[in-house]
């Protein structure tokens, strides 16, 4: 039907994956906004399970895509099948996740369909029937709105943490299974094997606490600064990923899309300017602060409580004022 | 192995920034313009491939003449060509089309490039011109190395602490993730010597496209400005000390 939102789950060992529900939030939005229907694509195997679970979040209909060969492809065959799927759904927007796999999804199936894409967004919506989004450009300074042809097909990567999962309610939604000629489409690599990294002997995830250090701490002899004021607050310290590009810190320390997830009541972001990459992997935190130099940093349009100032400075303080507390 | 790297010039600090007047394009003055830093990494992991197993290095970039600064920091790095195909490509897609062209000249076993520009931050060219070509990629990969005559093996990362061993059969598209190699500075004296290299350039009917072939199309841009700070973020001002305290009673009372 014309204007019909379809989102591409994401989801790891039969579980969706948190942007899945946040996607699902969006296009519902978008759906009743555009009296359209809402469906979720799942592509893998043994998915029967999750295709059940997905019909119960508020969607109207839920398209499997259930084949041997899906369940280990990270990449061209995965692709492949996305592509096919949306030759037969045709939906009118098309959501996925600004993660490590829609990364490589988003461009390969706008590319070969020829649809308008717009990624890493930070927002969606149906204003007056046209789609628009806000993403961010130039290392996040600044936000561009773009809006999308009206009537033209469009995809949108939105970012993991920018918008909330909000639960639906439950529709009586239709399972379909798609008959996707799976083995005819061409292998473009196969994958060897599968990596989960042991959680280390620091797991931040478990912490109330986090302070976490970025590329404004500048070299890496000032991170006991930033490990003294973590252990003074009773936490632990964590980092951004070009700290652990550099060497200064290892992989555990690292919060983001590309490590870990966390959810502490406090986090303290120091000298993080706040990259969509670094945001996934916090956003959730239930109190935020960010401390920066520079004011315009996005990380404080994510942070509940902000000081603009020089982390070498406020830092120490925060340590001492901790310790006497 | 004969392998090219792509590499984007960005702007260092933006001024003057506005939406052209067809909505299609953003404006902006920079002082100056330097390599991505995402791409860097392309290039420096370029330099390792070809120390273990031979080869050539071209960088290709798009853009005016003055992003050929861009080339020569590449050829300083160890790119034994440059080309820079004169265009200007507005957006990812453009790029995507303009890069596809001519890497299909250059016949490359390898193509890299880095996961996202600091200034489109779409993170959407490297992937899309694999499609384009028709070959296998790969997208924020840690680690390549040959797997045969005629095949990569690259370590890719999934998010969430989870990567996967990918097998790639050569021609293939890269993008590599920051941090695969350290980043090496670049000498002035030797930047001075790689300024003698003449990049080779190519025009987009030398690649048998047109303006209207990349013309930014199915969107237009509605306005770019710093976003608006969330309702929530309130900044504790004051001296050091002040604003520690205030935050010290705000950490309290959220317990």
């Amino acid at each position: 039907m014309a204007g019909d939102v379809l989102v591409i789950a994401e989801h790891w060992k039969g579980r969706p994956e948190a942007v899945t529900f946040q996607l699902i939030a969006k296009g519902r939005e978008i759906a009743d906004a555009r009296r359209a229907s809402l469906g979720v694509l799942v592509l893998g195997h043994d998915i029967g399970e999750l295709a059940a679970d997905l019909a119960g979040t508020g969607v109207d209909a839920v398209f499997v895509v259930d084949h041997r060969a899906l369940g280990n492809a990270a990449c061209g065959l995965l692709a492949e099948a996305a592509v096919a799927s949306l030759r037969e759904i045709a939906p009118a927007l098309t959501l996925v996740g600004f993660t490590l796999v829609g990364m490589e999804l988003a461009p390969a199936i706008a590319t070969r369909l020829g649809v308008a894409a717009m990624t890493n967004c930070v927002n969606v919506e149906c204003v007056d029937g046209e789609i628009v989004v806000a993403k961010p450009v130039y290392d996040g300074a600044l936000h561009a709105r773009v809006i999308f042809d009206r009537d033209a097909p469009a995809l949108v990567a939105l970012q993991a943490g920018a918008t909330p999962t909000l639960p639906q309610p439950a529709r009586a939604a239709l399972v379909r299974a798609l008959a996707l000629d799976i083995e005819s489409m061409p292998r473009r690599g196969e994958i060897v094997q599968f990596i989960e990294e042991p959680i280390g002997d620091v797991d931040i995830a478990k912490a109330d606490i986090i302070v976490s250090a970025g590329r404004g701490v500048g070299d890496a002899s000032k991170l006991p600064m930033i490990e003294a004021c973590a252990k003074a607050l009773g936490g632990l310290m964590g980092c951004s990923r070009p700290l652990v590009d550099q060497g200064w810190l290892p992989r555990e320390r690292q919060v983001g899309a590309s490590g870990k997830t966390v959810t502490p009541k406090i986090y303290i972001a120091c000298g993080i300017s706040g990259a969509s990459q670094h945001l996934a992997g916090m956003s959730g935190a239930k109190m935020i602060v960010a401390i920066n130099k520079d004011p315009n940093a996005p990380i404080f349009q994510v942070a509940h409580y902000g000081i603009v100032g020089d982390l070498f400075e406020i830092v120490p303080e925060l340590t001492a004022q901790a310790k006497k507390s | 192995m004969k392998i090219v790297v792509c590499c984007k010039a960005v702007p260092g600090a933006v001024t003057d920034v506005a939406v052209e007047t067809r909505g299609d394009a953003l404006r902006f003055r920079s002082q100056f313009q330097s390599m991505n830093e995402c791409d860097e990494y392309a290039m420096e992991e370029a330099v390792v491939l070809k120390r273990l197993y031979g080869g050539e290095i071209i960088a290709l970039t798009i853009g005016g003449v003055s992003t050929q600064e861009i080339l020569y920091t590449a050829a300083a790095k160890g790119a034994d060509r440059i080309v820079r195909v004169d265009a200007l490509a507005q957006d990812p897609r453009a790029a995507s089309i303009v890069l596809a062209a001519a890497l299909k000249t250059l016949a490359a076993d390898l193509v890299l490039t880095g996961t996202q520009s600091r200034d489109s931050l779409s993170s959407f060219v490297g992937v899309a011109t694999a499609q384009r070509l028709d070959v296998p990629f790969a997208f924020a990969v840690t680690a390549i190395e040959k797997d045969g005559d005629d095949a990569i093996k690259v370590r890719k990362e999934l998010g969430g602490g989870r990567s996967a061993d990918v097998r790639l059969p050569l021609p293939a598209l890269v993008c590599v993730q920051t941090g695969i190699q350290p980043l090496n500075y670049v000498p002035p004296a030797r930047l001075m010597r790689a300024r003698q290299q003449r990049p080779q350039s190519l025009s987009l009917a030398d690649l048998g496209l047109t303006l209207a072939d990349i013309a930014p199309r199915g969107y237009r841009i509605a306005s770019v400005a710093p976003p608006a700070r969330a309702a929530g973020a309130q900044i504790l001002s004051g001296p050091p000390a002040e604003a520690v305290r205030a935050l010290l009673a705000k950490m309290a009372e959220a317990g």
